[in-house]
């Protein structure tokens, strides 16, 4: 009897046993897999033309020859009838984290961001021919870096980041109408400089 | 005994109320030659980091501003932009001014560094710097 109810005791343990085998196998493959939210894969990136001449040739009326977006300042010609415009705006917006939550709290003694130094760049382009708009292209871009106990950049540093984005995306809108303003030119008889490898 | 306490305690009080403030005139602006550019560099009054007063430098001309106070940079304008540098202990921070003939602001400001504070460069709007600067006394050479 005591032989049988030990062996009893066995299967019971046994069939416990092999009870619990699915469970964990569903649970170590659910922590295998992953049960996090999927990420949707990123979209594909739109290729960004490298900086080359525009088609037509332009004299600068407004702004600073030496900052202008590559485009344009290849494209610079003292002599043409057509004229760029470009203005360029820049403000600031620190953004310091107060003191009181800073000073107690231990990550910011590991290197933890105090705060970030933000620019807003505002760039405008305005192609004329006469008194005829050729074009007209604005861009917004917003620039910040966080700054830490040890490590902090200059607003300098910022600025020029947010000026070089504004400027390429202008950049990247001159070229995808680009076809466009040559063909406007070629329609009003301004002879159009023959484009740089695309 | 008490007298002393009261002395101390006086002592202290003038001191957190009045700080290390710069004494000179209230803000007035500043008259520039044409073709100049003005940009206001001020520092508004904070108890915090009182004491550092790093040397402030845009163009040629450098200030040393405390608490409290402010320095007119008189630059040339359309020479291409001006660099505006401050040097702490630890940190230094720089911000440029595409000068022309207009006022420009430039807010120092503190942060809190490791050893001491780490100085920052912050160019303001004019309608902000406008309130901000009336509070501030000229820093007298």
């Amino acid at each position: 009897m005591r032989g049988e109810r030990r062996v009893m005791r066995g299967e019971r343990g046994a069939v416990m046993r092999s009870s619990l085998i699915p469970p964990l196998l569903f649970l170590a493959a659910a922590v295998a897999s992953g049960c996090s939210v999927q990420q949707p894969p990123p979209a594909p990136a739109v290729a960004e033309a490298p900086a080359h001449p525009l088609p037509f040739k332009g004299r600068l009326v407004e702004g600073d020859a030496s900052a202008v977006p590559p485009a344009v300042a290849m494209s610079l010609s003292s002599t043409s009838a057509v004229t760029f415009i470009y203005r360029e705006e820049l403000t600031h917006d620190d953004y310091h984290i107060p003191l009181i939550v800073t000073a107690f709290d231990p990550v910011t003694y590991v290197g933890a961001p105090l705060g970030d130094l933000g620019v807003t760049a505002f760039a405008s382009l305005s192609i004329t021919d006469g008194d005829r708009v050729l074009g007209d292209y604005t861009a917004k871009v917003h620039v910040s870096k966080s700054y830490t106990l040890y490590k902090e950049p200059t607003h300098r540093e910022v600025e020029q980041g947010a000026r070089a984005a504004v400027r390429e995306q202008i950049d990247q809108k001159l070229y995808r109408d680009a076809d466009r303003l040559a063909e406007a030119l070629a329609g009003a008889g301004q002879p159009a400089a023959p484009a740089a490898d695309k | 005994m008490k007298r002393q306490v009261a002395a101390s305690l006086l002592c202290a009080a003038t001191l957190l109320t009045a700080g290390c403030a710069v004494q000179g005139r209230r803000f007035e602006k500043a008259s520039a030659p044409p073709d100049n550019a003005v940009i206001y560099v001020y520092r508004p009054y904070h108890y915090g980091s009182s004491l550092l007063r790093p040397s402030v430098t845009c163009g040629e001309d450098s200030a040393r501003i405390g608490p409290g106070g402010y320095h007119a940079f008189v630059v040339p304008a359309g020479s291409g932009p001006i660099l505006c540098s401050v040097e702490g202990a630890e940190t230094a921070d720089q911000v440029e001014i595409d000068a022309h003939t207009r006022v420009y602001y430039i807010r120092e400001e503190f942060v809190w560094g490791v050893l001491s504070g780490h100085p920052h460069l912050n160019p303001v709007d004019t309608d902000q710097a406008h309130t901000e600067i009336a509070e501030c006394c000229v820093q007298e050479p």
